[in-house]
Parts: structure tokens; C-alpha cells; sequence
């Protein structure tokens, strides 16, 4: 809870401010009772917080349940956003990241990832999805950009973020699994959140 | 007694990657909130944190999960400060609204029923390929960290500044053997042979020891036999390493060693 409170007031997003309105102004319309702004908000960010979820938990029906979580606090709790403290889109994907890990936590063993069979299913089969193509291009280049700033980390400042981040690992835990010192711990995942702004900083226009 | 601000200050990076067990959080929120100095830092490392999700892979969620979504808080009681939803409608009169409905929903049936088939064919294909690229995912995850390690171990093999170090067990440990390959930009290789188990509670502890003070490289939980293969990342910036050590320590290591050492050895010429 706490931890939205001090989410990103300006994210690393293309055009923060014009897409900040849009939602903002969604996310009026959902306090207002109106299910269209829960749609245009789902519409915008539904595939982003789903992602995150899935790559939490690994898992499809989970990642989905989460999902539907997020968007039905959202829309509880619509009154109670403050701009101030951080961007709609950070918001959503804090709770996501939130829900995500107390799931995982209380699966505590996490299964084997499943590997299905190939039954013959093609690509070409597959329905194309295209929501608004603008939107995802601009979202998959701050995707790379990240991406690309988080592969150039030195190994130990990336893994010990990664394994905060998106494994939930306490740093406790981040020690005993990397085999080092709480005390370095605490230092890689510093000095990797500061580079890692600083490569963000560097790429943006 | 409350811990100091020199003591949390340090939580600020763990904090903002949600990375504090719940008694270190509550602490250090306790602190936040008195300590302009602190909650600048997290803002800032928090900056860092939001842009994270952004670098997973992008993934669609089954095209179903949107009507769900909407239509659980369609039916939901209205939102905490519910508005009195007022949409101007133009006054009909109702028997046309009627109409107009079962007009339209006949249509609908038939559409829905003809559509329903085809939509759950290409939904349970989506879902199954999108499983099955999230267990690609995962495995690639776990395959990149291998190759990280790998690779960077490669680095120091490839290194032109690399130092080989020969250590020979002491007396706790006579039979016990390692060898390091060091370098400044890439790091150390630690290889060892014939430790002996851990006890309880503890672990081997790799330090490089330079003129000013031994640094740590990080722990070592050998195998079965005694042995294994360990790469570490190693700071640039510490003076020429005068020998590598290792000692028994307390689980989860130590700033500076103060257990028994076990392997010890001086750098020699390649």
C-alpha cells in the first residue's frame, strides 16, 4: 500500500503526460460509475498488467485472476487514487505487482513450468490481436529500452534486482541465493537501481 | 531503541524493490516518515523500480478477460464514492425501447450462437500457445542466468591482466586444494577440491586479500565431494590482490573474515 504511495511521479513512459491525461480522465469517469472508463483503462494497460502478472507467476489462470483483481480495485477504488503520487499506469501495475507476489507466495513451491505437446497448432492459426497497434509499438520500445539498460547491469547488480522484483525474494533470501553478503546485497541492488536510471535518463529524447 | 538513520539508510534500495521482510519494513517506514533525506531516496530509486514491469515480455491476455472484467463490475455494488449516474437519454417513449430490444436481441442470438464455436476454438488455441510460450519463458530465464555465469567466467579465462593463485590447505583442511584465476576488469574463478562438509550454521567465506584489507568475493557451499566451481564478480577498484583466502564463517557471510582459515595461497606468475 505504502508502496504506491512513492510510485514513479513521472514513469519512463514516451509521452508521460499526454497518456497520463488520458487515463486520468478514465479513471474519472470510472469513479463517476461509468464501466467505459474501466474499459478504456483495461484497453490501455490490460496487456501490460496481465504480462507482469504472468511473468510473476508463470502460470495463465492465475495471471488472468490477477488481472481482474487489479481492475476491480481499480475500479473500487478510483476515488481514492492521488496523482501526486505516482501515474495510473504505475498504480496498476504496483497493485499487479503486489497481487502477484502474495499469490506466489502462498503457492510457496513453485511447479515446474508446464511444457505442453506440440498438437499441431500453427501461428498462421492464430487469431491476430492488434488493439492499438500506435500504442504497443511505443510500449515495446520503452520495453527494449529498459530491457537493453537492465542486460548492460554487471551480473550480480541485475540478478539481485530481478530476484527482488520479480521473483519477491526478501534480500535475505537474495543473499543465500546468490551466495553473498547481505551487505553487498544491499549495495548491487543500489548501485543497480541508480544506473539503471541513469541509462533511462540518457535515452530519453 | 529505534534503529539510526546511518542504520536504514541502507534499506532504501531493498525497500523500493519491495525487498524488506514485513519487521524491516515496518521499520524503515517508521523512519520514512520523519526523514526527508530517506524519502528522497526512495523516490528516486523508485523512479527506477516503476520501469521495471515495462521490460517483461508482452503477452495478451485471452480476448475473454475483458468482458469479465467488465461485467464483474458492472455487477458489482457501484464504486466507493458512487455517483448518481445520470445519462441523458432523450425521452422515448419505453414500448419502443422494448422493441427495439427484442429486434435487436433475436439478431444477436443468432449471431452470438454462430460466433460462440468459432470464438471458442481460437480462444482455447490462443490460451495454449500463450501457455506455452510462458514455459519458454521461464526456461529461458533460467538458461540466461547459466550462460551469464558462463559467460563472464569466459571473460576472465580470455582476460589479459588474469592471475593464477594456487592455494594449499592449512592445517584444518590439509588435503583441501583451490585455484583462483583473477582478474581486475572480469572477475575470479574459484575452483577447489577436498573441502570438508560444512557445519550447521555455516559456510566458506573467498576473500581477496589486498595490502589494505581483505575483500570479500563471496561464499562458497561446495558439493558433495568437497569441490566445485565458482565465479565471482569482484570490485575493479582494490589494490593488486596479495593472496586469496578462505574461511569458515557464519551462514550468510561477514564484512571482514573471523573464522579459521582454511586455503590460503600468493599470486604467481602464469
Amino acid at each position: 500500500m505504502v508502496i504506491w504511495l512513492f510510485a514513479a511521479v513521472v514513469g519512463f513512459s514516451g509521452r508521460p503526460s499526454e497518456s497520463q491525461a488520458e487515463d486520468r480522465g478514465a479513471l474519472r469517469r470510472v469513479a463517476d460509475g461509468d464501466s467505459s472508463g474501466l474499459g478504456a483503462l483495461y484497453d490501455r494497460h490490460g496487456r501490460a498488467v496481465y504480462s507482469l502478472a504472468l511473468r510473476i507467476i508463470g502460470d495463465e489462470s492465475d495471471a488472468e485472476e490477477v488481472t481482474q483483481d487489479v481492475f476491480a480495485q481499480a475500479w473500487r477504488r478510483a476515488a481514492q487514487y492521488d496523482e501526486s503520487r505516482g501515474t495510473v499506469v504505475a498504480w496498476l501495475l504496483v497493485m499487479a505487482r503486489t497481487r502477484a507476489i502474495d499469490r506466489l507466495r502462498a503457492r510457496k513451491v513453485r511447479p515446474e513450468g508446464r511444457v505442453h505437446d506440440d498438437d499441431g497448432l500453427t501461428l498462421q492459426q492464430l487469431p491476430a490481436i492488434a488493439p492499438d497497434a500506435v500504442s504497443e509499438m511505443l510500449a515495446a520500445e520503452r520495453g527494449q529500452r529498459v530491457r537493453h539498460a537492465l542486460e548492460a547491469l554487471p551480473f550480480l547488480q541485475r540478478m539481485a534486482i530481478e530476484l527482488a522484483y520479480f521473483e519477491g525474494l526478501s534480500q535475505r533470501e537474495i543473499a543465500e541465493r546468490l551466495e553473498q553478503p547481505l551487505g553487498t546485497v544491499k549495495t548491487r541492488m543500489r548501485l543497480g537501481l541508480l544506473k539503471l536510471r541513469d541509462a533511462l535518463m540518457e535515452a530519453q529524447p | 531503541m529505534t534503529p539510526s538513520h546511518d542504520e536504514l539508510k541502507h534499506e532504501a534500495a531493498a525497500y523500493a524493490l519491495g525487498a524488506l521482510e514485513p519487521d524491516e519494513r515496518a521499520a524503515f517506514e517508521g523512519h520514512l516518515a520523519g526523514c526527508a533525506e530517506c524519502a528522497d531516496a526512495v523516490r528516486e530509486l523508485q523512479r527506477s523500480a516503476a520501469a521495471l514491469p515495462h521490460a517483461v515480455p508482452q503477452v495478451s491476455p485471452p480476448p475473454a478477460l475483458r468482458a469479465r472484467i467488465l461485467g464483474e463490475a458492472v455487477t458489482a455494488a457501484a464504486p466507493a464514492a458512487p455517483a448518481p449516474v445520470r445519462r441523458d437519454r432523450r425521452a422515448l417513449p419505453p414500448w419502443l425501447s422494448v422493441a427495439a430490444m427484442l429486434v435487436i436481441g433475436a439478431g444477436a442470438l443468432i449471431y452470438a450462437q454462430r460466433m460462440q464455436a468459432r470464438v471458442s476454438t481460437l480462444e482455447a488455441q490462443l490460451i495454449d500457445a500463450q501457455a506455452r510460450a510462458a514455459a519458454a519463458d521461464r526456461l529461458t530465464a533460467e538458461a540466461r542466468t547459466v550462460a551469464l555465469r558462463a559467460q563472464a567466467a569466459m571473460g576472465v579465462f580470455a582476460a589479459l591482466d588474469v592471475a593464477r593463485i594456487d592455494l594449499a590447505g592449512q592445517p584444518v583442511a590439509a588435503s583441501a586444494r583451490a585455484r583462483a584465476l583473477w582478474s581486475r576488469e572480469r572477475g575470479m574463478v574459484f575452483t577447489v577440491a577436498n573441502l570438508p562438509p560444512l557445519p550447521a550454521g555455516r559456510v566458506y567465506q573467498v576473500w581477496v586479500v589486498t595490502a589494505q584489507a581483505p575483500v570479500s568475493a563471496g561464499l562458497l557451499t561446495p558439493d558433495a565431494s568437497g569441490g566445485g566451481s565458482v565465479y565471482y564478480e569482484t570490485p575493479v577498484d582494490i589494490a593488486p590482490p596479495t593472496a586469496v583466502a578462505v574461511t569458515l564463517e557464519p551462514a550468510g557471510g561477514v564484512p571482514a573474515p573471523t573464522g579459521a582459515m582454511y586455503l590460503v595461497g600468493k599470486p604467481s606468475p602464469l
